[in-house]
């Protein structure tokens, strides 16, 4: 079983494998989506760590009989299965299987150390059920293949956060099941960044697409750490139904200083101007129509503009999940079944109010 | 809400207009006017200005087509198809220009009486409009060649002719004639507008209704998106351009045609030249066979007399031909492509009704759909039957009125004759019959009637310097009446922006205004003012136009504008069609964009919400 794939030969069936974000990036790769190259670190890479180095036994045990509503005793066991993954001595093969395609990537991208981001991929996550979103790690602007080692073995490490555990026991998915998989993605030197919908979250509306974005990395939207710009844009028509262009005080961005990355204080000119051009936001809606049609069904989308290429190569796609909110609703009619003479009727008695 | 001095407008009673058109009252008939003895009643309705058929000042007899569609509009809504809690729409002048006011729902036992007749004449017309279109077609073209046929004397004969007196006296003569065939123009006049309503307040209905299903299943869509979904590719409003391009193709085929058609020679010349090859004179005959009545295009609203037509300037379908021709050697296509315009129809109502969630939601969308597409090629064909073809040979008509007026010494110019309503016309016309029967070298009033020409020439010319309150009196609880909603677009956010308006400020000083968004997209470009259509060879591509309105006979310049802004039109005007056909933004039906916007300025011109901003003034 190989300790790593490239992206392009991951498909929806590899969720296995890889689990649902990496699976979901080779699927968009199929679907002829752009997408930051990279691979991903399979599930059973971490399956073989945690054998090899003796400690999977170990992390059953400590599971075991764990109640989960006792807040300090799932602390403790979450911390202590953490320490056990980060601790413990990561086997040569498959250390050296993450360097090989970290410098398979870095030759791809013609650079010595290609920043990259490194994301957990929980076999069970991004489901159409169950969003599991945001409980595992992700480290983004790595640089150099020690440090992508480490992150990754953070990120299975993190596997095992309270929250995590506990989500699992409420949801009854067992721990043995829930593997993880690591992505590891050059990152975009994002201009600007953000999410779509390719339905209005608001009130389920499948005819529009929501484009939320900020400067910089679109951390700062996925948190809700700042109020984005919004443009509502028809998805038929794809002409813009209204655009916020909202003060955005902080972006996301790489200091090289601390070589992390930061909230830095946007510049006064660039808080109330807006992040995408028209051009981008109708590519944008282009790659949301695609991934829509792709997958047969609404979908949340990151996307970031990557500030070193010029239009429309800098256009990239970071992630895309089923939506989970109003997939999951059953469809309400909004009219009833009316024949045209019942409606034409209804117009004909209608008064407008027009005075308050 | 009455009593707020804040949420009302002047009171028409005591509105004051300027000085310097005194004496405006009398250009027009008496029910037209805000009077004491109907004050109760005018002081609690709603009156703003009618922007969309009346911009300018209102020549007198150009008034009767306003007088005729507030009469049919109100009948058809009141009394014939009963839309059961609307009324009609009257209208009233104030200084020049005119002011019109939705009437309130009637009683509630006459809204149900009018229910139960609705449901059964109504639901007939959508049953057979096929065939309904076909006899409204029918009828309408026999009443224009009817009024076409109307003999209007050149002149009055010094004796009758011996075959009116022997061998049996006909026993009315040219005095009697004359004015009986002004009669019977106006008459026919007022006929063709009964007929142009016939079934346009239910077209407006289903588009209303339609546009709400719409609304309802996908909030927030567009009129522009709307109005794809229903627009016809094949109505008549394109012919005229259709024609060209045909004359234009045909006339590639023959060297020497194309050669006296691409000079720039006078179209007279051009005539006398295409006449002397057989294939010249190939080529003037099919001219003529489309000229009647595709060419009988007004070259404006067709409202006002001064727009002239085609008819009346071959030199503007001469000119389109021309430059057709320059086209399609560069290898261009000229014609719109009608099989794209339907497909692209189909596949927007395809992919909107596939994301429709239930069935019973996508049941009601489709009998919405299927019923405004049933009908909704009246309002596309209408316009050119009445506005175009049928107002062109009325203005040919009336002119001879004129001619007549000049020749026999009461009025110094033909055009004269519409400084004057069309009651005083039988008047003048009555002046000169007896003069005529009274003998030789009667006098006629000729100088009084001149003077008032002149003198409601220059209350006209006044009035067009000034800017008018958007509104009178009160604002009104309701509105039911489906064309206030759709073309005036009156709803509580409008009457805000008018009472915001009030105090209108200078043209100069206006930042931003608003209209309908007619069609989709952003973009920013220099204006060029065209108040006339003669103006367009002053255009440059990439400019945006900003027009009174535009008709079939603006079509050919919308392949090189980047958008187009007007004063009259609502969604479903010529320019919104033209304009969504050609993915030009457009908003239309700002009332004011001509008279605030200066050739030069910088526009931004947005589709998706009406709004045009004026950037940069120019200079």
């Amino acid at each position: 079983m190989a300790y790593t794939i490239i992206f392009e030969n991951l498909d929806k069936r590899s969720l296995p494998l890889v689990g649902g974000k990496n699976a979901s990036l080779g699927e968009l790769i199929k679907a002829g989506i752009k997408v930051p190259p990279g691979f991903a670190v399979t599930t059973a890479g971490y399956l073989d760590f945690i054998t090899q180095a003796g400690i999977a036994s170990r992390i059953v045990e400590i599971l075991a009989g764990l109640n989960v509503e006792d807040v300090s005793a799932l602390n403790s066991a979450a911390a202590e299965i953490q320490e056990l993954i980060k601790g413990a001595h990561l086997p040569e093969d498959i250390s050296g299987a993450i360097e090989t395609g970290y410098a398979e990537l870095c030759h791809k991208c013609g650079l010595k150390a290609v920043p990259v981001a490194v994301r957990s991929s929980a076999t069970a996550e991004d489901l159409p059920t169950a969003s599991f979103a945001g409980q595992q790690d992700t480290y983004l602007w790595v640089e150099g293949a020690d440090r992508v080692v480490d992150r990754v073995q953070k990120c299975w490490a993190s596997l095992y956060t309270p929250r995590a555990i506990s989500y699992r026991v409420r949801n009854q998915f067992p721990h043995e099941k829930v593997l993880i998989s690591v992505g590891i993605q050059k990152m975009v030197n994002s201009k600007a960044a953000g999410v779509m919908f390719t339905i209005n979250p608001t009130d389920g509306d499948p005819s529009k697409i929501l484009i939320e974005g900020n400067w910089g990395l679109g951390e700062t939207v996925v948190s809700g750490s700042v109020n984005p710009d919004k443009f509502l844009v028809d998805k038929v028509m794809r002409e813009t139904v209204s655009r916020t262009i909202s003060t955005k005080h902080i972006e996301c961005v790489y200091d090289p200083v601390s070589r992390e990355v930061i909230n830095a204080d946007t510049d006064p000119e660039r808080q109330c101007q807006c992040c995408l051009e028209e051009r981008e936001v109708k590519a944008l809606v282009q790659a949301a129509r695609d991934i829509e049609a792709h997958y047969g069904r609404a979908m949340d989308i990151e996307w970031a503009i990557d500030r070193d290429f010029p239009f429309p190569d800098n256009l990239f796609i970071v992630q895309a999940r089923p939506e989970t909110v109003w997939s999951q609703r059953k469809a309400e009619s909004k009219i009833g079944a009316k024949s045209g003479y019942q409606l034409l009727l209804e117009q004909a008695m209608k008064r407008i109010k027009v005075s308050e | 809400m009455a009593e707020e001095k804040a949420g009302r407008f002047p009171d028409p009673h005591e509105f004051k207009v300027p000085p310097e058109l005194e004496g405006w009252e009398e250009m027009y008939p008496s029910h037209h006017l805000f009077s004491g003895d109907r004050a109760d009643w005018e002081k609690q309705q709603f009156w703003y200005q009618d922007k969309i058929h009346a911009p300018e000042p209102m020549p007198p007899l150009d008034l009767l087509f306003q007088e005729a569609w507030q009469i049919s509009l109100s009948q058809y809504t009141t009394r014939v198809f009963c839309i059961p809690p609307a009324q009609g729409i009257a209208q009233r002048m104030v200084g020049c220009y005119m002011y019109i006011c939705a009437i309130a729902p009637p009683p509630p036992e006459v809204i149900g009486e009018k229910a139960e007749l609705f449901g059964k004449r109504v639901f007939y017309v959508f049953d057979h409009y096929e065939e309904l279109w076909d006899k409204w077609l029918t009828k309408f073209k026999a009443l224009g060649e009817e009024m076409k046929a109307l003999k209007v004397p050149a002149e009055l004969p010094k004796f009758v002719p011996e075959d009116q007196v022997l061998p049996a006296p006909v026993g009315f003569y040219d005095s009697y004639k004359l004015i009986a065939a002004f009669d019977t123009l106006v008459n026919q006049m007022f006929k063709g507008w009964q007929y142009h309503f016939e079934m346009l307040n239910l077209t407006y209905l289903a588009y209303l209704m339609f546009g709400d299903v719409c609304r309802k299943l996908f909030p927030g869509i567009s009129e522009s998106a709307i109005g794809k979904m229903v627009a016809g590719a094949y109505v008549s409003m394109f012919r005229p351009e259709e024609e060209l391009c045909r004359l234009s193709r045909l006339a590639t085929e023959s060297p020497e045609v194309a050669a006296v058609l691409k000079s720039s020679a006078a179209v007279n010349k051009k005539i006398a030249d295409l006449e002397k090859t057989p294939a010249g004179k190939n080529w003037l005959k099919a001219y003529d066979a489309a000229k009647d009545p595709w060419f009988y295009v007004s070259c404006g609203s067709g409202w006002l007399h001064y727009e002239g037509s085609w008819i009346s300037n071959p030199e503007i379908p001469y000119g389109y031909i021309k430059s057709y021709m320059e086209r399609l050697e560069k290898g261009e296509t000229i014609e719109r492509s009608l099989e794209n315009i339907d497909k692209e129809r189909e596949e927007i109502v395809a992919e909107y009704r596939k994301l429709i969630k239930t069935e019973d939601d996508k049941k009601s969308f489709d009998g919405a759909f299927n019923t405004i597409r049933t009908i909704y090629r009246y309002a596309e064909d209408h316009l050119f039957w009445v506005e175009h073809w049928f107002h062109t040979i009325w203005f040919d008509k009336v002119r001879k009125f004129g001619k007549l007026l000049v020749d026999n010494g009461m009025l110094n110019e033909v055009d004269d004759i519409f400084m004057f309503h069309r009651y005083e016309i039988p008047e003048l016309l009555t002046e000169v019959a007896t003069a005529w029967a009274l003998g030789v070298d009667i006098p006629v009033r000729g100088d009084f009637y001149k003077t008032k020409a002149e003198k409601r020439r220059n209350i006209l010319k006044a009035a067009g310097e000034w800017n008018p309150t958007p509104a009178l009196g009160i604002p009104p609880e309701e509105v039911a009446e489906p064309f206030t909603i759709m073309l005036w677009g009156v709803t509580t956010d409008k009457v805000k922006e008018w009472l915001k308006g009030v105090s209108s400020p200078k043209a100069g000083d206006v930042k931003e205004i608003k209209g309908f968004a007619a069609s989709a997209g952003v973009v920013e470009g220099p204006a060029r003012v065209l108040k006339l259509l003669k103006e367009i060879v002053d255009l440059k591509p990439g400019e945006i136009i900003v027009c009174p309105n535009t008709n079939p006979s603006w079509a050919p310049v919308f392949t090189n504008i980047k958008a187009a802004v007007t004063d009259i039109g609502g969604l479903t005007s010529h320019a919104a069609i033209v304009c969504r056909e050609y993915g030009v933004p457009s908003v239309t039906g700002t009332g004011i964009a001509t008279s605030v916007i200066k050739t030069g300025d910088i526009l931004k011109v947005d589709g998706d919400t009406g709004v045009v901003t004026i950037v940069k003034r120019a200079g």
